[in-house]
């Protein structure tokens, strides 16, 4: 397939439109200035919170919605993160709303705190209900490509399987079953959790995910806001790097059928 | 309960072996813990300290105690609450309850622990569901430090809005508990060490666990807690643990720690724990200094309590004439203590938590 480069390269989740393919997390900085610093220098769009760090305007001095909602052309994305099971995301997402006023809802729910990874079975009830309400909703989810098929037909609006666990900075473990639910996927893939380097969100881009959802990395990164401009730089070199359409694997496997030694005895004159 | 004994002495080859290992266990915590480590202190921090940051970034979660009691019936030797020391015995009634909780709300926590001593008849769980019923509308997180309950009493708090529960073993040499808890329901060590346990069947979110370093040999104390800790995730997995090592302070009856714990000790513990346990919250209180608990913010340590009082209330109005349970030894405002964080590149945080999550039951 051609793609023109040169027009706006955008994508789109729920019905909204997003030029940048860096979403961001906005937990673990050390302080709120260097939060919107990162997430500025990003480029980020779409932004993820937890729900529970927001104070519901008893207004701590860790509330984060107010240095958020300063940073211009931001859509939040509140998360649900804590929760164990559906019921409970289910009323984070609706207090979420209530105190951003997005839409969107990034539905978590790892209920073991030694790895925090997704329970498919609550995440889909969740999804499913909170879909029906009309929430714009991300879950994130195992790289599993059926359950990525139950989570589209269930009204979702992208999947976000993980590269490896969360905060584990293990990277795009997962390639194999990312490839497969990004080929088959009708709704934007946006790989969640994992990556620690530039090179892996690059990778993912290239790999045909629409996004990346980055933290850790950029949160625990020597430099966070210097990390956020390398990602952003990456982040566009993997999707500029998808459009122009990677070399095909296998060039030894070409050069092999130029002189066919293993099939050669087929040939009508072979004796 | 099983417990891993390293079959010989852990040499320096064995600690960089842990050091360098990527699916750290017992044996890691083991040679971490060993003699052999404390030469390895600088290693251990960095690793420490890379793990902390990238579990945990760059944030100290903050929580504050509440003693709403201090009646005991027990007779811990090392205790400032025990029930031969000289104390003014009280205990908070509703309306005090109230003014405390709001006193700690105006200091921005969001993340309270409610503690007294033995069960009593004038400090039963009725009168601490009450305390929990009050801070779950004023607090986000609330947790409870006190005697070991039934699981429907567990159940009964934890409906009233309580999502975490400490309770310590203290040690774990079955030998020593018995000669330091002389009297009273805690000289039972099994009924304690199975509390957790049935606190995490009540479906509490978190459990704390720890030791009372002073009290035995530090090593086998610490490598049975990972045992008890390690046993108990795999049991309950969808409850988180934390732990803390309370050193022991001094006390009224002026009890001396048979077994005493330096600070270097203190902090290879830390950093052994946080090495094995790189996603497990480690707390750290009052009861150590300053200079230390500066230090090891971030390192290790993720979450902290400040201005404590161990006085039965304490933060609203005049000083309770009670002596406490022990002396604290950082006695910094929260505004200080949280000043020493952010200038140490790290963010204070209150809310860490939200009541939503609690009651929304199972499907």
């Amino acid at each position: 397939m051609e793609v023109p480069v040169t027009v706006e390269d955008s994508w789109n989740a729920g019905g909204h439109r997003f030029s940048s393919r860096l979403l961001m997390g906005t937990g673990k900085f050390r302080d709120a200035k260097t939060m919107a610093d990162a997430i500025r220098t990003s480029g980020a769009q779409l932004v993820t919170v937890a729900l529970r760090r927001l104070a519901g305007g008893s207004g701590g001095t860790d509330d984060l919605l107010g240095p958020l909602l300063e940073l211009p052309g931001i859509t939040l994305m509140p998360n649900t993160s804590g929760a164990r099971n559906a019921a409970e995301a289910i009323r984070a997402a609706r207090l979420g709303r209530e105190l951003s006023g997005s839409p969107f809802v990034k539905v978590e729910i790892h209920p073991d705190p030694r790895h925090l990874m997704p329970d498919p079975i609550e995440t889909f009830e969740a999804a499913r209900v909170l879909a029906s309400e009309g929430f714009a909703v991300m879950p994130y989810m195992p790289a599993d490509p059926v359950l990525a098929r139950r989570l589209e037909d269930a009204g979702c609006a992208s999947l976000m399987p993980l590269g490896s666990p969360i905060g584990s900075g293990r990277g795009l473990a997962t390639a194999g079953m990312l490839r497969i639910i990004v080929r088959d996927a009708r709704i934007p893939v946006i790989v969640d959790a994992g990556i620690r380097a530039p090179s892996e969100a690059a990778a993912a881009l290239e790999m045909g995910c629409e996004a990346v959802l980055v933290n850790s990395a950029v949160a625990a990164a020597g430099d966070p806001v210097a990390m956020a401009a390398a990602f952003a730089r990456a982040v566009a070199a993997g999707r500029d790097a998808f459009l122009a359409g990677l070399m095909p694997r296998g060039a030894d496997a070409a050069m092999a059928s130029a002189t066919s030694p293993l099939t050669a005895f087929l040939s009508p004159v072979s004796p | 309960m099983t417990v891993t004994t390293p079959a010989r002495p852990s040499t320096a080859e064995d600690v960089e072996r842990a050091l360098a290992c990527d699916d750290p266990g017992a044996s890691t915590l083991a040679a971490l813990l060993s003699p052999a480590a404390s030469t390895y202190l600088e290693e251990m921090a960095q690793r420490a300290l890379a793990l902390t940051r990238r579990h945990f970034g760059r944030t100290v979660s903050l929580y504050t105690p509440l003693y709403l009691a201090n009646h005991c019936s027990n007779g811990c030797e090392y205790c400032g609450f025990a029930s031969d020391r000289p104390q003014r015995r009280h205990r908070l009634e509703p309306a005090d309850m109230v003014r405390e909780m709001d006193a700690l709300n105006d200091l921005g926590f969001e993340d309270l622990l409610l503690l007294t001593g033995e069960r009593t008849q004038l400090a039963d769980v009725g009168f601490l569901r009450k305390g929990v019923l009050l801070a779950a509308e004023r607090f986000h997180h609330v947790g409870v430090e006190t005697f070991p309950m039934t699981t429907p009493e567990y159940a009964r708090l934890a409906d009233a809005g309580c999502s975490g529960v400490t309770i310590y073993q203290e040690t774990y040499d079955p030998v020593l508990y018995d000669r330091f808890h002389r009297w009273g329901p805690k000289k039972d060590y099994r009924d304690r060490l199975e509390a957790p346990a049935r606190a995490m069947a009540a479906e509490m979110r978190t459990v704390g666990l720890g030791v009372l370093l002073g009290l035995a040999d530090p090593i086998p104390d610490a490598l049975r807690l990972f045992q008890h800790a390690s046993d108990l995730r795999k049991r309950y997995w969808r409850s988180g643990i934390a732990l803390s090592f309370p050193r022991i302070r001094p006390e009224p009856g002026g009890f001396s720690p048979p077994f005493p714990v330096d600070k270097a000790m203190l902090a290879r513990i830390v950093f052994a724990f946080r090495i094995v346990l790189p996603d497990v919250p480690l707390l750290l209180s009052t009861r150590e200094l300053p200079a230390f608990r500066d230090a090891m913010a971030g390192l290790g340590i993720t979450k902290m309590s400040a201005g404590s009082r161990t006085t039965v209330g304490g933060y609203s109005g005049e000083k309770p004439d009670d002596a406490g349970q022990f002396q604290v030894s950082d006695e910094r405002g929260v505004p200080e203590f949280c000043a020493m964080l952010r200038e140490r590149g790290l963010e204070p945080i209150f809310k860490n938590w939200d009541r939503i999550f609690q009651g929304a039951g199972n499907g």
